[in-house]
């Protein structure tokens, strides 16, 4: 048993999805599990509901906008818990890795990695699978991490900390389940 | 623009006036003039119905006094005079509409769970797959059906929050945990077995809940989900202090449950003279305690009022508290406590309204009695667990049911009709005075003859057992016999000596049991176990055997299940063949009519919980205060039908 104190100075993995939908718009979450795979934090936003001149006016860039600058940055500058490797399940979050947060992109002294390393994940097995420029391809699980060339040391040293994760993609699930029980919560309080 | 023909004079005068633009015109005339007589169409071209005007040949327009007339420029061309004029423009003039595009800002929900406690102390030794809820080692087939028991892919163990937890974060606390299949054998979370996946969804079930009834068939391992959940909640530091009741003799299978799954958790059992339990009540070294239901009675004051609080109170076998008025119901039920769990496999054994009894203890007053039974199974739902064999086993051995339909002998048949006609005789001298009690000493009167002629000492089921037993002792394989009383098992020891016979019944002190089951496991001469369905119809795992003898039959068919099911469980290693020895033409049958249609009865109403079907009407009335309905499955009248009696006061029952 250890505190959420302990828990920080180990390796961390944050989850970052959104989930998009007609009736209530997009919604971030951002999950933080410790190496064995439990939660330390749970972060998720409002659903956010981009005007018609937004989607006329960034055109096909507006879900790159939405995650990589807007809810992305904003779940990781609220997040606490320090994070080593953050998975990332959708490929316009490439460029969060520029757009960290100050507290992202320095990690604490006592942690393995220097800041928080963004990786898009993709199945190891799906054929459709592309390179992202700049990127390498790291595995972890039953996945294929792209992380930034400069940050591949980094996502090896947090990825060795992290012997316990055997299906990469499941906390994915955990979000995607976690914000439809707060929106239906926040629904019945409605 | 269009065109069409306008008449042209032919005397050489020109119209009077230049003709009026269209537009001007209401619509009905504002069609060409009627060309008259003799004249030859010109065209006239009209532009816009607004800005049109018409030109005929020979017709002036002064341009002259407007404004641009400095700008007027006049040419000839094919008998037309054309003007044309330049019209300066001003520029056009944009305007400005600014859209607003406001910056898009997420605002943020957050939680932090401030201990992500392990479930399980870290150890090194590695898993062993195997077949659950079987103890030690076993044969080489463990491994093929372990690999048969691989999750469907998508398909996880996820702790799910029951609906009585509202607070969003308390929920998603549970919500966000692992899936328990991930975890197992990750060195998160190890069992000394593999466990089923249906038996992880027993534990994600109980873990975050703190009333439930675990309610699985019986050998679907609800010990082992129920120890695995504790000693989880345990190492998390959600519990620290558990009680554990359950029937006196299942105390040392607990403890020996325990030690297979939870093998770091100390483990007391309440036992010895009052001021030994007196101590171990109050022991803080052990974080579980295992009482039994009879002790609790005489412990009542160190329970009740010494101060003593639990954080879970399980109840093993909890139909026993199904009837909310007796003492154990009471004691139980003012147990100071935070979590509730029941276990049974029988939740409801006469009456939907034993679940009534079982939710006193879980939440009182949440479940009423008379309530109907899709309000009860609504109601109920959130809390409740019921799984049987068929739902979840799909590679559990069949269960072979054989009816050995035997002649007494002679002798037992003699003695058998003198006896039957002598007591009916007798009963209906009664009369008035004639009780329940009177016509239940005649059918276990009766029954015993069936199993043994009183006076020769002569058994056509005797007889029949000891060929089957030749059978089974030839196969390599072991047996199970279960009889209603102790002195029929002692009175067949003799000749079952040759097959290792043992015994397992009231009469065996509870520190020999332990030995006569190890005993019987590892002893390849004992072939038999001659058990009391007392005794032995709970809490053992005798998985190994393949055939199981039903001397004479309980009253209760979901007792005669348990016991069949110490074969027919978990790990078995075949088909479980159940024989079930009947007298032809006796009481016996008759009784296994009853129960059967009971038997039929239930299975209909257990199954028709989760549905809204109008099945109530089906629903049994609930258990009579008889001795035989409070632990049998007959009730009054049917007593006094067996013998085509009529019960005082009441209707004749056919």
């Amino acid at each position: 048993m250890g505190s959420s104190k302990d828990a920080a100075a180990a390796t961390t993995i944050g989850y970052f999805t959104t989930v998009e939908s007609e009736r209530t718009g997009w919604t971030g979450g951002l999950l933080v599990l410790n190496g064995a795979g439990r939660p330390l934090e749970f972060q998720c936003t409002l659903p956010i509901r981009p005007s018609r001149a937004h989607e006329i006016l960034f055109g096909t860039t507006l879900r790159h906008h939405l995650i990589s600058e807007v809810i992305g940055p904003t779940l990781l500058q609220k997040c606490r818990t320090p994070i080593s490797l953050l998975c990332c399940g959708q490929a316009e979050a490439v460029s969060l890795q520029e757009n960290l947060p100050p507290s992202a992109a320095t990690l604490p002294g006592n942690s393995a990695v220097r800041s928080t390393v963004v990786a898009i994940i993709q199945r190891d097995d799906d054929k459709r699978s592309r390179e992202l420029d700049g990127h390498c391809r790291i595995a972890l699980g039953n996945a294929n991490l792209h992380v930034a060339m400069e940050c591949l040391e980094d996502a090896e040293i947090a990825i060795a900390g992290l012997n316990d994760i055997i299906d990469t993609f499941e906390p994915f699930e955990r979000i995607t389940e976690a914000i439809r029980e707060a929106q239906s919560q926040m629904a019945r309080a409605a | 623009m269009w065109f069409r023909s306008k008449p042209e004079p032919t005397n050489g005068q020109s119209p009077a006036a230049p003709t009026i633009p269209v537009g001007t015109l209401p619509p009905e005339q504002a069609t060409a003039p009627q060309a008259p007589t003799g004249t030859r169409p010109t065209l006239t071209c009209e532009i816009d119905e607004m800005l049109s005007w018409s030109i005929f040949p020979g017709d002036t327009v002064s341009l002259e006094g407007t404004e641009d007339s400095a700008d007027v420029d006049t040419f000839h061309f094919g008998g037309f005079e054309v003007q044309t004029r330049s019209l300066a423009l001003s520029p056009l003039q944009t305007t400005r509409v600014p859209i607003k595009l406001p910056k898009l800002r997420a605002a943020t929900n957050g939680f932090l769970f401030p201990e992500a406690a392990s479930w399980i102390p870290k150890t090194q030794t590695a898993t062993t797959a195997s077949v659950a809820g079987r103890i030690g080692s076993d044969d080489s087939g463990e491994n093929q059906s372990a690999k048969k028991r691989t999750r469907k892919i998508g398909k996880h163990a996820r702790i799910k929050p029951p609906n009585d937890i509202v607070k969003l974060q308390d929920r998603l606390y549970y919500l966000l945990q692992p899936p328990l299949d991930l975890l197992v054998g990750s060195g998160q979370l190890n069992f000394p077995f593999e466990p089923f996946p249906y038996q992880l969804d027993g534990i994600a079930f109980l873990f975050p809940r703190y009333a439930c009834v675990l309610a699985d068939e019986m050998g679907l391992g609800k010990t082992m989900q129920a120890i695995s959940t504790m000693r989880m909640l345990l190492c998390s530091g959600e519990l620290r202090n558990i009680l554990l009741v359950c029937p006196k003799p299942l105390v040392s299978n607990w403890l020996r449950e325990f030690g297979v799954w939870a093998p770091e958790i100390p483990v007391m059992a309440i036992e010895g003279n009052a001021a030994k339990r007196e101590f171990q009540w109050r022991a803080t070294n052990a974080p579980v305690k295992v009482a039994n239901y009879e002790l609790l009675m005489r412990d009542k004051e160190i329970v009740l009022e010494s101060g003593l609080h639990f954080d879970l109170v399980a109840l093993d076998e909890a139909q026993r508290i199904k009837n909310s008025n007796n003492t154990t119901s009471e004691i139980v039920r003012a147990i100071p406590r935070t979590r509730s769990w029941a276990l049974t496999g029988t939740p409801v054994e006469n009456s939907p309204d034993d679940l009534v009894g079982i939710f006193d203890f879980l939440s009182p007053g949440y479940l009423t009695a008379g309530m109907t039974l899709p309000q009860m199974a609504r109601a109920a739902g959130d809390y409740i667990l019921r799984r049987t064999k068929d739902m979840v086993l799909e590679d559990m051995p069949p269960k072979l049911f054989r009816d050995a339909d035997i002649d007494l002998t002679p002798e037992q048949w003699a003695r058998y009709e003198a006896a039957e006609s002598d007591g009916i005789i007798h009963l209906e001298e009664l009369e008035e005075s004639l009780t329940i009690q009177h016509v239940f000493e005649l059918v276990l009167r009766l029954k015993q003859i069936c199993n043994f002629d009183p006076v020769t000492g002569s058994s056509a089921k005797l007889q029949r057992l000891e060929a089957d037993m030749e059978e089974v002792a030839a196969s390599g394989h072991k047996a199970i016999l279960f009889s209603q009383w102790t002195k029929t098992i002692e009175k067949m020891r003799p000749t079952l000596e040759r097959f290792g016979v043992l015994e397992y019944h009231g009469k065996i002190p509870h520190k020999k049991r332990e030995t006569v089951i190890d005993q019987f496991k590892h002893d390849p001469d004992k072939r038999i176990i001659l058990m009391s369905y007392g005794a032995g119809s709970v809490g053992l795992n005798l998985q190994f055997c393949r055939y199981v003898f039903l001397f004479d039959r309980w009253w209760n068919p979901a007792i005669e299940d348990q016991a069949i099911n110490r074969a027919h469980r978990i790990g078995a290693a075949g088909s479980v063949t159940v024989t079930r020895m009947m007298a032809a033409g006796t009481i016996e049958q008759r009784i296994a009519a009853v129960l059967d249609q009971k038997r039929e009865m239930f299975e209909t109403l257990f199954a028709a919980q989760g549905e809204p079907a109008s099945t109530q009407d089906r629903a049994p009335t609930p258990a009579s205060n008889s001795p035989l309905t409070r632990t049998g499955g007959l009730t009054r009248d049917e007593i006094f039908g067996l013998f085509d009696l009529r019960a005082p006061g009441g209707k004749k029952v056919a």
